[in-house]
C-alpha cells in the first residue's frame, strides 16, 4: 500500500514523522507533492526518505490512500486537477478544516460515479505520535476503508470516527488545543521564571506537568475535578492559586477559545463552499504556483480574478 | 446511651429549639429529660408543646441536668456563664453554640477543668437539616464527643474538628445558607424574567436546589461529575453553565466563604473579654 500527500506543509510533515516512527509504512511507499519546493517540511520530508514531486499527477497515480493536505482554500483547485486522475483503488482523506465531504465527492462525481472520500481532523502531535484524530465516512467509502484510515491514525495517536457534523466542534477542541497549551505553558515558564527558575527548566516542568497530568486524566476513571480536589491539600498553595484562576475567569476563556474556533471553522466552511475566497487569505506566490500547474493541466480553468466586493 | 441523661438549654431560641426537636427525635432522650429556660416565657409555647420543661432560672436548670447547651447571644455569653458557674460541676457537659465564642473564653469563664465543647450549628437544624460542627475542649474527652455527636444525629449531619476548623464551617455553612438563598431568588428572577410567574418560580428554585443537594449528598458522586452528568452535548446546561463561568461565578463563591471566616475569624478575636475579673 502506498500513501500519497496532495501538500508537503505542516501537517504532510507531522504525519510521515508519526507514520515512519511508528513503523507502519515504509518511507519510500510515501510520496508528497508541493509547488514550492524551498519549504523547510518539504526538506524534512525528503531527508526522512519520502519521494518527493512537484506534480499531484505523479503523487495520485503512485498512491492508494491519498491525504489532501493542503490549505482548505486550495482544495478545490486541487480536486479539479487531480479529478481525472482518481481510480477505483484511490481513498481519498481529506485533512483541510471546514472542507465537507459532499464538497468534495460533488467535485470528483464530474470524473468518477464512487469517489471514495474521508474526511479527517486531526492535530499537529501526530507528530511524536500522540495525536487525536476523528474521521468521517463519505457516501462511497466502505466499513474497510475506514478501518484503514484508523488503522494508519491509530499508528500516531488516537483516532475514533464521528459523525460529521462534529468535526467543527473537534477543531475547536483538539485540533486548535496544542496551540492553546502552547499558550498555557509559555505561560506557566514565564510564571517559574519570574519566580526564579532557569527558563529551560521552567519549559521542562511546564511541560511535564501538563503532560503528566493529562495521562493520569486519560489513565483514571476519575472526573478531572475529582483529580483537582486531591492536589488541593486545605488551606495550601494549590487551592489558593486555583482561586486566582478563578478569578480571573480561566474556564470561561478556555471555554470561549473552543467556542471560537469552532465558530471560525464554520465560517471558513461557508466560505469555502461558496467558493469565495479572500484574497489577503492567500500567499500570492502560493496561488501563483498552483494556478501555474493547474493551468498547465487543465487549460479550461478561468484566470483568476478577485472575487466581487 | 444514659436513658436518664438530663438535658437543659440556656436560651429559647431557634437554635436551642431546632437542636432540642432533633435530639429528641431518636426517642433515647424523653421529653420529660429535657428543660429549657429562658428569662420571658415569650418563647416557651413550642417548647411546651413538645413536652419539654420550662423554667426562669439558670441556676436551676444546670443543677437539675448534665449536660447543658448555652444558646444565647455571644454578647450574653459573660453574663450566663459568670452566673451559672457555682453550680457546674465535674459531671457536667457544657455545650456552647455561641458564635465566635472561643473555647478558651468559655473556658475561662467556667470552673477550671470543666467539660466544655464548642459547637457550631446552622439554620437548617430547624428542619433536621443542618450542618454542625464541634469541637472539644481541653477536658472534653472523646466519650463526651461521642456523646454530643449521638445525641446530636437527628439534627442533620454532625462532625467533629478542631477549632480552627470553626471558623470556616461558619463561613461555608452558617453563611452559606445565606449564600444558597441569594443563588436561589436568583434562579427564580432568571425564570420570571423569562416570563414564569413569580411565586411558581420561587417554589421551582426552592425545590431545585433541594433535590440537587440531597442528590448531591446521598449519590457519593463528586459535584463536577454530576455537573458533567446533566450537560448533554450541545443542550441547554452547558449553555447556561458558560453563562456562570463568565460571570465567575465560582470565584465570587470562594471569595464569599473566605470573607465570611476571615469576618468569623475578626470576631474571635474582638469575642467576650477574658472574665478572669469575672471569676469567683
Amino acid at each position: 500500500m502506498s500513501v500519497g500527500f496532495i501538500g508537503a506543509g505542516q501537517l504532510a510533515h507531522a504525519l510521515v514523522k508519526g507514520f515512519t516512527s511508528a513503523g507502519v509504512i515504509a518511507t519510500q511507499r510515501i510520496i508528497a507533492s508541493s509547488p514550492d519546493t524551498d519549504l523547510p517540511t518539504v526538506a524534512g520530508l525528503r531527508k526522512m526518505g519520502a519521494i518527493l514531486t512537484t506534480s499531484n499527477k505523479e503523487v495520485v497515480n503512485k498512491s492508494d490512500v491519498l491525504f489532501l493536505a493542503v490549505k482548505p482554500h486550495i482544495i478545490p483547485f486541487v480536486l479539479d486537477e487531480i479529478g481525472p486522475d482518481i481510480e477505483d483503488r484511490h481513498l481519498i482523506v481529506s485533512c483541510a478544516a471546514g472542507v465537507t465531504i459532499s464538497s468534495i465527492e460533488k467535485k470528483l462525481l464530474q470524473y468518477r460515479p464512487f469517489p471514495k472520500v474521508m474526511r479527517c481532523m486531526t492535530n499537529t502531535p501526530v507528530v511524536v505520535r500522540e495525536g487525536a484524530t476523528v474521521y468521517a465516512t463519505g457516501t462511497h467509502a466502505e466499513v474497510e476503508d475506514g478501518k484503514l484510515l484508523e488503522q494508519l491514525m491509530a499508528s500516531v495517536g488516537f483516532c475514533t470516527e464521528v459523525e460529521e457534523d462534529l468535526i467543527d466542534a473537534v477543531t475547536g477542541l483538539s485540533g486548535s488545543g496544542p496551540a492553546y497549551a502552547f499558550t498555557a505553558l509559555d505561560a506557566l515558564a514565564d510564571g517559574g521564571v519570574k519566580m526564579g527558575l532557569p527558563r529551560r527548566l521552567a519549559v521542562r516542568l511546564g511541560a511535564q506537568a501538563l503532560l503528566g497530568a493529562a495521562k493520569m486524566l486519560l489513565d483514571s476513571e476519575l472526573h478531572p475535578g475529582q483529580l483537582k480536589d486531591n492536589v488541593c491539600s486545605p488551606g495550601g498553595a494549590t487551592i489558593h492559586a486555583l482561586h486566582v484562576m478563578e478569578s480571573g475567569g480561566f474556564r470561561s476563556l478556555l471555554i470561549n477559545a473552543v467556542e471560537a474556533s469552532c465558530i471560525r471553522t464554520r465560517e471558513l466552511q461557508f466560505l469555502a463552499d461558496q467558493e469565495r475566497i479572500s484574497p489577503a487569505a492567500i500567499k500570492k506566490t502560493t496561488l501563483d504556483k498552483v494556478l501555474q500547474a493547474v493551468s498547465k493541466v487543465v487549460s479550461q480553468i478561468a484566470p483568476y480574478s478577485p472575487p466581487p466586493q | 446511651m444514659d436513658s436518664n441523661l438530663r438535658i437543659g438549654f440556656i436560651g429559647a431560641g431557634n437554635m436551642a429549639y431546632g437542636i432540642a426537636k432533633g435530639v429528641m427525635q431518636s426517642g433515647d432522650v424523653p421529653p420529660s429529660n429535657v428543660k429549657v429556660s429562658a428569662p420571658s416565657a415569650r418563647n416557651f409555647g413550642r417548647f411546651q408543646e413538645l413536652g419539654v420543661a420550662v423554667t426562669h432560672s439558670n441556676a436551676e436548670l444546670v443543677s437539675s441536668c448534665d449536660l447543658v447547651f448555652v444558646a444565647v447571644k455571644p454578647h450574653l455569653i459573660t453574663t450566663i456563664l459568670s452566673e451559672i458557674t457555682d453550680h457546674v460541676t465535674r459531671k457536667h457537659i457544657i455545650v456552647s453554640v455561641a458564635a465566635g465564642v472561643t473555647l478558651a473564653t468559655l473556658q475561662g469563664l467556667l470552673p477550671f477543668d470543666t467539660v466544655v465543647l464548642r459547637l457550631m450549628p446552622n439554620l437548617p437544624c430547624l428542619v433536621q437539616q443542618g450542618a454542625l460542627l464541634f469541637s472539644r475542649g481541653t477536658w472534653a474527652r472523646q466519650e463526651d464527643g461521642d456523646l454530643l455527636r449521638s445525641l446530636l444525629q437527628h439534627c442533620g449531619l454532625v462532625e467533629e474538628g478542631p477549632e480552627a476548623w470553626i471558623d470556616i464551617h461558619t463561613g461555608l455553612s452558617g453563611s452559606g445558607v445565606a449564600f444558597v438563598y441569594l443563588f436561589a431568588e436568583a434562579l427564580a428572577e432568571g425564570a420570571v424574567k423569562m416570563g414564569m410567574p413569580s411565586a411558581l418560580a420561587h417554589s421551582i428554585a426552592a425545590q431545585t436546589v433541594l433535590g440537587a443537594g440531597q442528590l448531591l449528598r446521598d449519590s457519593g458522586k463528586h459535584p463536577a461529575q454530576l455537573r458533567s452528568e446533566v450537560c448533554t452535548p450541545g443542550g441547554t446546561t452547558i449553555f447556561g453553565l458558560h453563562a456562570m463561568e463568565q460571570g465567575g461565578v465560582r470565584a465570587a463563591t470562594m471569595t464569599a466563604v473566605e470573607t465570611a471566616t476571615e469576618r468569623a475569624r475578626e470576631l474571635g478575636r474582638k469575642s467576650v473579654p477574658t472574665a478572669t475579673e469575672n471569676r469567683k
